[in-house]
């Protein structure tokens, strides 16, 4: 049993007002001082006793009738005697919601709900129910209980996302789920029996666990759909193309048409063959500077709407210098430097070396990055131009070289040295990485960086807001993502020639080199379609912190998040919109074609299916079953029941009593 | 009938009245007062402090009672005598025995009533000139003040009768055989108590003092509810002397009880003949002129 609204029990204290009432009464009136027992002759025995038990009755009714008040205003309720109400011969009904995209097709959803019901309604009372949602894996939605009214509400209350069945996925998820569960079980999958949600190893479908498998299907025969299956926008060839699928027998005229950024530009009528594919191509359009929003879909629409529309993101280049800072551009930290950005970038960037005396000649702003080989060539009033171009939300790759030794701080970002450690030349008296941060978009498929050896590095101390994106063994930071004022400097704790390391002349210098440059000049090679039930961070799209809005405009990270490292679940269809730094990024997220394909499950699968969960299931008792708390079974209507005829007893009982002490009976 | 009532004057001798004076000295003379108010028109019990005979002066005598206008016409000198001059002594013994503390509705306690009478004849012996002695007691003497006829004895009794309050148990032989210890000579003895002790008991303490020539008067001073009680129901009664609880039933109070109250009062009664003693039962809601009018009768009796 629990109490609703515990506090109400305190109104049990009252019942200190009628003891103290009656023992004043006990006191006073009955008892009598005499002056004299010498002539006095005791009553009768039973008439004494019979008075004292009224009492005493009178004194038990008052003080529960207030235990009794104060207990229905706590509002008893009766709770977990659902443990004790199974029986032996009790089964749990595990009801499994197909939730995927394929249940938008037509009316598949409300024909699942009503079989879902039907289930429910057919499970004899004594049964255990509970409700599973197989999407993105498998879900519960309640724990098993006999309350049937809370499980029809689950099931009204769910609706089909746009994730993808898998009903390998599935059977693993249901037998984790029964594991340890000693009571007959009947699962009943209703489903659309998609080919495509079959696993590729038919034994996945088979559970481990006792239980027998009923499948509901919910689709019609004759059930068609066509979808835009992919997009695949061809720069060189300046043209977007869509690949058209069909999952029905008839030949259907669509139109194909192409939007972009929200506007439509081109339309193509095409006749979608029965069960095959066609591709149409548009001239691409005109694309605006930085992420574009380009969607083609088909018109009319069918009985799946999810996959009629398809999206990406195309980010138009636009190709910018890299300005290199250098004493010598022949030495060799330039040479290495310039052959790794020029192979990174391509015909898009350019290196253009400068000596460090040029710097002022120069407008930075108009490079992508800047990149100091090595910061001991950088004079007080080179490094305060450097300084003002980050800190107006510019971008600097410094590197702590040969030169840099001399130097009390680092130029620009005014790190203080620790030390610089000589560790030698020789083959055994070397460093390396020790640790590195993966997850940092400068450091994409540089994991090589561990084979490198440093024979010399410059030790720093770090400032607030510093990351590390590479530690040496010794725990000397090796390569530092440095925060300054609304722009970025990386810095490099080792010369970028051979002088203290190998790393130039290792594979992993090139990555190494593209991480940095895309990390810098913001424009890396964002990953614009991600996959549906995937996550993302603003970290992912080369972004430090921001914001995510989900396709239809809502935060799905909000401002108190941003920065916090939170992913977020990608499952919706549509563009996911990043925003931090004063950038926009976009990501596309489309539903996984497997869902347009309605083709059903062969019927001699679906038998060999259920014949491999075709076993007997055990009974047993319930003893390790955690139920779902049932609904509490409200007890103050009982109670006030009770009240009422404790005041009516009590009226009488008080009445008679009185009656007494007036003399009117005596 | 209204005019009249408002002209009749309140009784001074009723125990409410006597109760709502603060002063026992002052009780005891509104009483004495309003008693001999009371005897004016009731000439039939006539008594008063007046002249009774002549006596021939002889040596010794004091010369302010010498009848001058006697000796003025017969040249002889003779004393003027009175009967006030009749002197004795009164001896209180007040029971301050828990049960004396019981009180009835609208009722003084019978120890209040008791300490009205006691301070009422303290006054009207004083008056008269006679020694005043007291004897508080319960089980032991609480209070003892030999008799003495001197200045400021009466406010000293009068003083020992205001502290007198409710004690524990009675036991009569303690203040008789207190009294026969220290008086020897003849007197007054009025003994106030509700009596509850078996009338044999009180016998053997007032038989002795009767042989001793001494004139004993009992008071018992009982309380209506005492004598005729009313319940209403069933009622736990306790004794207040030994805390002794009782359920008792009306039907037993309003026929048994009575008839074995009144059978006591009897007994008291035969007993008190016996010792040759005078006996009065005085009720708390009576006015003290029955007891004052035993007492003066008792007073000019010795006399």
């Amino acid at each position: 049993m629990t109490l609703l609204a515990p506090l109400f029990l305190l109104g049990v204290l009252a019942v200190g007002l009628p003891i103290w009432l009656h023992r004043l009464s006990s006191e006073n009136p009955n008892r009598e001082q005499f002056s004299s027992a010498m002539f006095l002759e005791p009553g009768e025995p039973r008439r004494v006793l019979a008075k004292s038990l009224q009492y005493l009755l009178l004194l038990a009714l008052r003080v529960g009738l207030l235990v009794l008040l104060a207990l229905a205003f706590a509002r008893p309720a009766l709770q977990g005697a659902a443990q004790a109400l199974i029986e032996d011969t009790a089964r749990l009904h595990v009801i499994v919601m197909d939730v995927s995209a394929s249940m938008q097709h037509g009316d598949r959803w409300e024909r699942a709900r009503e079989v879902a019901l039907e289930v429910v309604d057919a499970a004899p009372s004594g049964d255990l129910l509970q409700v599973i949602a197989m999407g993105r894996g498998a879900q519960a939605l309640s724990d098993p209980t006999l309350d049937a009214a809370s499980v029809r509400q689950s099931i009204n209350a769910l609706e089909p996302a746009f994730a993808r069945a898998d009903y390998g996925e599935l059977m693993g998820s249901v037998d984790r789920m029964l594991r340890g569960i000693e009571l007959a079980t009947v699962v009943h999958v209703v489903t659309d029996l998609q080919q495509s949600s079959m696993p590729t190893r038919f034994a996945e479908l088979a559970a481990q666990t006792s239980l027998e498998l009923q499948l509901h299907d919910v689709s019609q025969p004759g059930d068609a759909n066509w979808a835009v299956q992919s997009i695949v926008w061809q720069a060189g060839a300046e043209q977007v193309s869509a690949s058209l699928s069909s999952f029905g027998t008839q030949p259907v005229p669509r139109n194909a048409v192409l939007e972009l950024n929200g506007s439509r530009v081109a339309e193509l009528p095409v006749i979608v063959p029965p069960d095959g594919t066609i591709t149409v191509s548009f001239e691409s359009p005109e694309l605006s500077a930085g992420a574009n929003r380009v969607e083609i879909f088909l018109d009319p629409g069918d009985d799946l709407a999810a996959d009629d529309r398809r999206y990406i993101v195309v980010k138009r280049p636009e190709p910018r210098s890299v300005l290199l800072v250098s004493a010598d551009p022949r030495a060799r930290d330039s040479l290495f430097l310039t052959a790794a950005l020029e192979a990174v970038s391509g015909p898009l960037t350019t290196v253009e070396p400068v000596a460090p005396a040029a710097i002022a000649e120069r407008n930075l702003g108009d490079y992508a990055f800047v990149v100091v080989a090595d910061a001991g060539v950088l004079g007080e009033a080179e490094s305060e131009d450097l300084r003002e171009h980050v800190a107006g939300g510019g971008a600097l790759f410094l590197a702590l070289g040969q030169r840099s030794g001399g130097l009390d701080v680092v130029p620009v970002t005014g790190h203080e040295f620790s030390s610089t450690t000589q560790l030698g030349t020789g083959a055994d008296a070397f460093t390396i990485v020790g640790s590195m941060d993966n997850g940092h978009p400068a450091m994409a498929g540089t994991e090589e960086l561990r084979m490198a050896k440093f024979f010399r590095y410059t030790a720093l101390e770090l400032q607030d807001g510093d990351q590390i994106l590479a530690e040496l063994e010794q725990g000397a930071p090796l390569l530092i993502d440095h925060a300054l004022g609304e722009g970025r400097v990386v810095l490099f704790a080792s010369s970028l020639d051979r002088a203290w390391n190998d790393l130039p002349v290792l594979p992993v210098f090139v990555p190494l080199v593209a991480g940095v440059t895309a990390y810098l000049a913001g424009d890396l090679t964002v990953q614009t379609e991600a996959q549906l039930g995937t996550t993302l961070s603003p970290r992912a799209v080369g972004l430090a912190g921001g914001q995510i809005f989900d396709p239809d405009g809502d935060a799905a990270l909000g401002i108190a998040a941003a920065g916090s490292g939170n992913d977020v679940l990608l499952d919706r269809i549509g563009f996911y919109e990043v925003l931090g730094g004063g950038v926009t990024e976009l990501v596309a997220v489309n539903l996984d074609p497997n869902e347009s394909d309605l083709t059903s499950v062969e019927p001699n699968a679906v038998e060999r299916w259920l014949n491999l969960n075709a076993r007997t299931a055990q009974s047993g008792a319930a003893a390790d079953l955690e139920l779902a708390p049932a609904e509490p079974t409200p007890l103050w209507p009982w109670v006030m029941s009770l009240l009422i005829v404790v005041v009516v007893v009590e009226s009488w009982v008080g009445n008679w009593h009185l009656r007494v002490r007036r003399g009117i009976a005596a | 009938m209204s005019q009249q009532a408002a002209a009749t004057p309140p009784n001074l001798l009723s125990p409410e009245v006597l109760a709502s004076l603060s002063n026992l000295d002052l009780v005891a003379r509104a009483a004495v007062h309003g008693f001999f108010n009371g005897l004016h028109r009731s000439p039939q019990f006539g008594f008063s402090q007046e002249f009774a005979e002549y006596r021939a002066y002889s040596e010794g005598d004091d010369p302010r009672f010498v009848d001058w206008n006697v000796y003025a016409r017969t040249e002889r000198t003779y004393i003027k005598r009175y009967l006030g001059e009749t002197n004795t002594h009164l001896v209180i013994l007040l029971d301050s025995s828990a049960s004396m503390g019981y009180a009835s509705k609208k009722n003084v306690t019978k120890l209040q009533y008791a300490k009205f009478l006691a301070a009422t004849l303290a006054y009207l012996a004083a008056r008269q000139h006679d020694a005043v002695g007291l004897i508080v007691f319960d089980e032991e003497v609480r209070d003892h003040r030999p008799p003495s006829s001197r200045i400021g004895r009466l406010q000293s009794v009068m003083h020992a009768i205001d502290r007198a309050e409710p004690g524990t148990g009675t036991d009569l032989s303690v203040p008789f055989e207190r009294f026969h210890q220290y008086q020897k000579g003849r007197g007054l003895v009025a003994v106030i108590s509700d009596f509850y002790c078996e009338p044999e008991a009180m016998l053997k303490g007032v038989q002795p003092l009767a042989y001793q020539g001494q004139d004993v008067v009992l008071f018992q001073v009982l309380d209506p509810q005492e004598l005729e009680p009313e319940l209403k129901e069933s009622a736990l009664l306790e004794d207040m002397e030994t805390g002794e609880a009782m359920e008792v039933s009306p039907i037993f109070m309003r026929s048994r009880y009575r008839e074995r109250i009144q059978e006591h009062l009897g007994a008291l009664s035969k007993s008190a003949a016996r010792a040759n003693a005078d006996y009065q039962l005085l009720r708390t809601d009576e006015p003290l002129d029955g007891a004052l009018r035993n007492y003066l009768t008792f007073r000019q009796r010795r006399g």
